[in-house]
């Protein structure tokens, strides 16, 4: 049970098969974007960012397991990172990009549940994090950046401007927190 | 038959492809399924493209944002440039306004995305909705809405999860509206501009149901025009003379029930325009 105080925690749910976004998203970008040339691999990973009275590691994955709200354990592995020091399933060279859909980041059926379940009344916040491998030698902060927000139908893949904020990261301890941050625009917070 | 060739464009997951083909033909137009699998340049042999609604790619990443990259938009946009009319029909709309075909103020050939189609914004509810919605046609060159005086009502389907016209700078989808590139408005039944949910059933900026190029020859629509292509498709819920029409048809037992719906007058106006062209 939480003793009270405030934590935050974030919930990395990817799929254990192969994801068909991610493997159309590489071929896109490599195919018809000339900052995806050099790309080498795409890796799709929803997070959850969860903040309020929350009860341990163990507890909170044992939650997150049984709830329909947050993945399918049939299907998808989620893990848990409970502070900044912690892994994530990333690795050092990948460039992420987190996209969140402005102003429609909480997820009030995630927040019900919770507070149905554990009595806490926890925020719970939603992001899709696409992971980006490129070949040795490019500036993958960079080509990130470039593929992050569409411009045209030649630039620009993982986040529309025009409803969605996208937000850097590097490498398995992507930032802490990332969903709660006060919001800025993509291209401001990305370059 | 006009003589004019309209090509309804397939991309993989699109699924109201052969309702929207029998939709083009009661119009009196000669149209052909193009599918994805063809060379993007056979497109050049059509007079005009629908782009119709469905999941283009699983919807991945984001709706029509995949499609929107694919080597047919360049042709499409190619093909715009030169006059040619263009409609995407909800997926359609999607993928024309990630390509930014819609609005299509500025970019030249490669115009900017300026606007988006987010998810949409309900109370109390999240995720994809369906529902009649009535549209109110407004002043504005499109080609496709020729012939229709502003101000008329249509009832027409909506169904989507992600329909909201937005745009990053405030007032930006107001003004376009302003300009004369919306030329379909959400509406309450007496014809007052939607404010609210459910009359404006996705939270779209300035109630647009949908956006046109300046030029009016290329139109994103969110409502199915093509569910409500006959009489007997408008729903039971619908009052309004298109209900009394729909009843009466019903009533009659004749086959007036596939007498033209509210969702022709798009086509109509589209053969209307190709026929003017001819």
């Amino acid at each position: 049970m939480s003793d009270g105080a405030k934590r935050t925690m974030q919930a990395y749910v990817e799929l254990l098969a192969e994801d068909p976004e991610a493997t159309s998203a590489l071929a896109i970008a490599r195919g018809r974007l000339a900052a995806g040339r050099r790309l080498t691999a795409v890796k799709r990973v929803r997070v959850f960012e969860l903040s309020g009275p929350l009860p341990s590691r163990a507890e909170v994955e044992a939650l997150l397991h049984r709830s329909t709200r947050f993945y399918n354990p049939a299907k998808e592995r989620c893990t848990v990172r409970a502070g900044e020091r912690e892994p994530a399933p990333f690795q050092r060279d990948e460039a992420l990009v987190l996209v969140v859909d402005r102003g429609l980041e909480r997820r009030p059926a995630g927040e019900r549940w919770w507070k149905h379940e554990t009595g806490e009344k926890v925020e719970v916040r939603e992001g899709t994090v696409w992971a980006l491998a490129f070949e040795p030698g490019e500036d993958a902060a960079a080509r990130a950046a470039e593929l992050a927000e569409v411009r045209d139908r030649r630039h620009g893949l993982f986040a529309n401007p025009h409803f969605q904020d996208w937000r850097p990261g590097e490498g398995a301890t992507p930032p802490w927190p990332w969903l709660e941050r006060p919001r800025k625009r993509g291209k401001e917070s990305g370059s | 038959m006009s003589g004019a060739r309209v090509a309804v464009v397939q991309f993989p997951g699109v699924n109201c492809e052969a309702e929207t083909v029998r939709a083009l033909e009661c119009a009196g137009l000669e149209t052909e399924l193009f599918r994805w699998t063809r060379p993007p340049r056979e497109l050049a042999a059509f007079d005009a493209y629908v782009l119709p609604g469905g999941f283009s790619w699983q919807d991945r990443v984001r709706a029509g944002a995949l499609a929107a990259k694919d080597p047919m938009l360049d042709e499409l946009a190619a093909r715009a440039a030169d006059g040619a009319p263009v409609l995407g029909i909800c997926n359609g709309a999607q993928v024309l306004v990630e390509a930014g075909l819609v609005p299509g103020n500025g970019g030249g050939e490669l115009p900017h995305v300026e606007v988006a189609l987010a998810r949409n914004r309900m109370p109390e509810r999240t995720g994809y909705h369906t529902r009649w919605a009535w549209c109110r046609v407004e002043d504005s060159p499109c080609v496709f809405t020729r012939g229709l005086e502003p101000g008329t009502l249509l009832p027409l389907p909506v169904a989507h999860g992600e329909g909201r016209f937005a745009a990053a700078k405030k007032g930006r989808v107001e003004a376009l509206a302003e300009a004369g590139q919306a030329p379909l408005r959400y509406s309450r039944p007496d014809g007052a501009i939607a404010e609210a949910f459910p009359d404006n059933p996705n939270g779209s900026e300035a109630a647009v149901a949908a956006l046109c190029n300046p030029r009016g020859n290329v139109m994103a629509l969110m409502p199915h025009p093509e569910r409500a292509a006959t009489l007997g498709q408008v729903g039971r819920a619908i009052g309004g003379s298109w209900g009394e029409r729909r009843e009466r048809a019903f009533a009659a037992a004749d086959g007036s029930a596939f007498a033209d719906g509210p969702g022709m007058a798009f086509f109509h106006g589209l053969a209307r325009h190709l026929a003017g062209n001819a």
